[in-house]
């Protein structure tokens, strides 16, 4: 049999197409903002090595010079789009290396401590979230409402130093060794950021269950002779994944920011150790390029939340 | 809704923080700036809650921290609050061109982090606690815009409304003389949750560093101090770390009794 689309796909494939175009547009927007905010604010992101007595006056002019910074701001603006477009994101005031080349050999660093993060949030998401759902009145199920609400609240500066200082502990106690190094490393990153990251996922989990549990196929089930235990749970929770699944992608473009301070805490290297030295030094095209990069990354992962979330809930494709 | 213990107490850590940072000169004997005890001292008679690394006063510091810490962010979330509110006002009343103007910017600012916008405007303006402040509260505009927006055109179809315009209403009359005063429980549970973001941005940037200046007292910025004495001096990230956790669990338990007060939700 050829497959047919039917009108169905034909309007699915519509919208994913709406949607992609909104993103790109979305993005071509916040790019410009940070255009638009590190050249209006006042600053001249050159004449702060003069005044910090780091060039001479020629320098910076030339510097400014080579910058592009002594032409007409649309000129800047054009060419600035002109050269993002083909991947270049300038140079480092600093290092005079490719921004590019900067970011992409910290990136790996990043990459791992943000996808271990991700793996860590939705375990203890699903866990928090089927926990807080399914006994809700519960002792177990508050606590792990409260559990899940502590995760989002409390900063990761805080955990991540509290982290430490317990690990630090127990290895006191049982003598440092190496694989305690080795868990400071990435594991206890992780675990910090991940658990900074479930709350998100608990509450769409558990909201997800508190509905299900309370439409008429699980009354159905109930009534056939299905015991409350994990098949009924698993009957509950199946309607309930398709939106923590697409949360997944939100997820990604959240824990990409808290690596910012997870990095710091755990003296990690990475993206965002690389964002905060940046701004200390004032090396601007290091710091647009990191904020574009996660303007373009948190952007595609809403498209790809949406393209997820129609590919895994039927329901929602016949309205789309 | 009776207010249960948990609201009495964090009302009552949030009055004793603000009340003891406010009073920081008649409680400390001792200035936040000066070496006054060995560095790292633990507490001591005189000090009571010992050092920092340069024999500062760590509760004059604690205190006086306090100030910055609990200030800052309501000049932070006033200027989301205010800004973010206006422009959705504006949208949900006004309606056309305007609306799709206010949301399509909300939604593109929206696009980078709220956080990481705010370290983008310290980037563009330099570090600094003032700009820390400036760049957590338009941080929080755009998200602030979009709620407010939904608010206001939520009330808009109530039936008061329409009977205003019925009335004869002008927009502008309907707009500052029921929209504004009806959302007013709205907004202030608002501002609560807009407090902590505040809050928890803030703390976070001071303690990335961005607040330039070292000497200056501020709980994330002590928080970051404390990390190098972690395990010599515990007490120095202990503390902050502390007033930090509890602050944010005390303005998000107000906030949570606050939304459950409102009338019809």
């Amino acid at each position: 049999m050829v497959p047919v689309l039917d009108r169905p796909a034909l309007g699915a494939l519509a919208a994913i197409g709406r949607r992609a175009l909104e993103g790109a547009v979305t993005a071509w927007a916040a790019v410009s903002l940070t255009f638009v905010a590190l050249r209006l604010t006042g600053t001249d992101p050159v004449s702060n090595l003069l005044s910090q007595g780091l060039a001479s006056p020629q320098q910076v002019e030339a510097l400014r010079h080579r910058l592009g910074l002594d032409l007409p701001l649309l000129i800047q603006y054009l060419q600035f789009l002109a050269r993002l477009l083909r991947g270049d994101l300038g140079i480092s005031i600093y290092t005079n290396r490719p921004v590019l080349g900067v970011i992409a050999e910290q990136l790996p660093q990043t990459a791992a401590l943000a996808s271990c993060g991700l793996l860590i949030s939705l375990a203890i998401g699903l866990g928090l979230g089927v926990a807080a759902g399914w006994d809700e009145r519960g002792l177990g199920g508050r606590l792990a409402g409260g559990l899940a609400g502590l995760a989002t609240a409390m900063p990761v500066a805080l955990t991540g130093i509290l982290a430490i200082w317990l690990v630090g502990l127990v290895g006191q106690r049982a003598g440092a060794s190496e694989w305690m190094a080795a868990l400071q490393r990435l594991l206890l990153p992780a675990l910090v950021l991940g658990f900074a990251s479930s709350g998100a996922v608990a509450r769409v989990v558990q909201a997800g269950l508190r509905e299900s549990l309370k439409a008429p196929y699980i009354l159905a089930a109930i009534s056939r002779g299905l015991s409350p235990g994990p098949r009924l749970l698993w009957h509950a929770l199946r309607p309930a994944l398709p939106p923590a699944i697409s949360l997944i992608a939100l997820e990604a473009a959240f824990l990409f920011g808290g690596t910012v301070v997870t990095e710091t805490v755990f003296s990690r290297p990475g993206l965002g150790r690389l964002l905060i030295s940046s701004i200390l030094q004032g090396d601007y095209p290091i710091a647009q390029g990191l904020v574009i990069l996660a303007a373009v990354v948190y952007t595609a992962s809403y498209v790809v939340a949406d393209v997820l979330s129609l590919v895994l809930d039927p329901r929602l494709r016949r309205t789309a | 809704m009776k207010a249960g213990v948990g609201v009495w107490l964090a009302g009552g850590w949030l009055c004793l923080a603000v009340g003891a940072s406010l009073f920081a000169p008649l409680i400390s004997v001792h200035g936040p700036q000066l070496p006054v005890g060995p560095a790292l001292s633990p507490s001591a008679p005189g000090l009571p809650l010992g050092a920092d690394a340069l024999g500062r006063d760590f509760l004059a510091r604690l205190l006086y921290g306090g100030r910055l810490s609990l200030w800052a962010c309501v000049l932070a979330s006033a200027l989301s609050l205010i800004g973010g509110g206006l422009a959705g006002l504006a949208a949900a009343a006004v309606g056309g061109v305007i609306e799709r103007l206010v949301l399509w910017s909300a939604n593109s600012a929206l696009a980078i982090p709220g956080l990481l916008l705010a370290m983008l405007l310290v980037a563009a303006m330099g570090p600094g606690l003032p700009t820390v402040v400036l760049a957590v509260g338009l941080g929080g505009t755009p998200g602030m815009a979009r709620i407010t927006r939904s608010i206001f055109l939520q009330l808009r179809q109530s039936s008061y409304v329409s009977a205003a315009e019925a009335l004869g209403g002008g927009r502008r009359w309907i707009a500052v003389r029921h929209l504004l005063p009806n959302a007013r429980p709205h907004l202030l549970s608002l501002a609560t949750t807009n407090y902590a973001w505040a809050f928890m941005g803030i703390t976070t940037l001071t303690f990335l560093g961005l607040a330039g200046d070292p000497s200056i007292p501020e709980w994330g910025a002590m928080l970051n101090d404390g990390r190098s004495h972690l395990f010599d001096a515990p007490h120095l990230a202990l503390w902050p770390g502390l007033a930090i956790g509890l602050t944010i669990l005390a303005v998000h338990t107000l906030g949570t009794w606050q939304a459950r007060l409102r009338p019809g939700d």
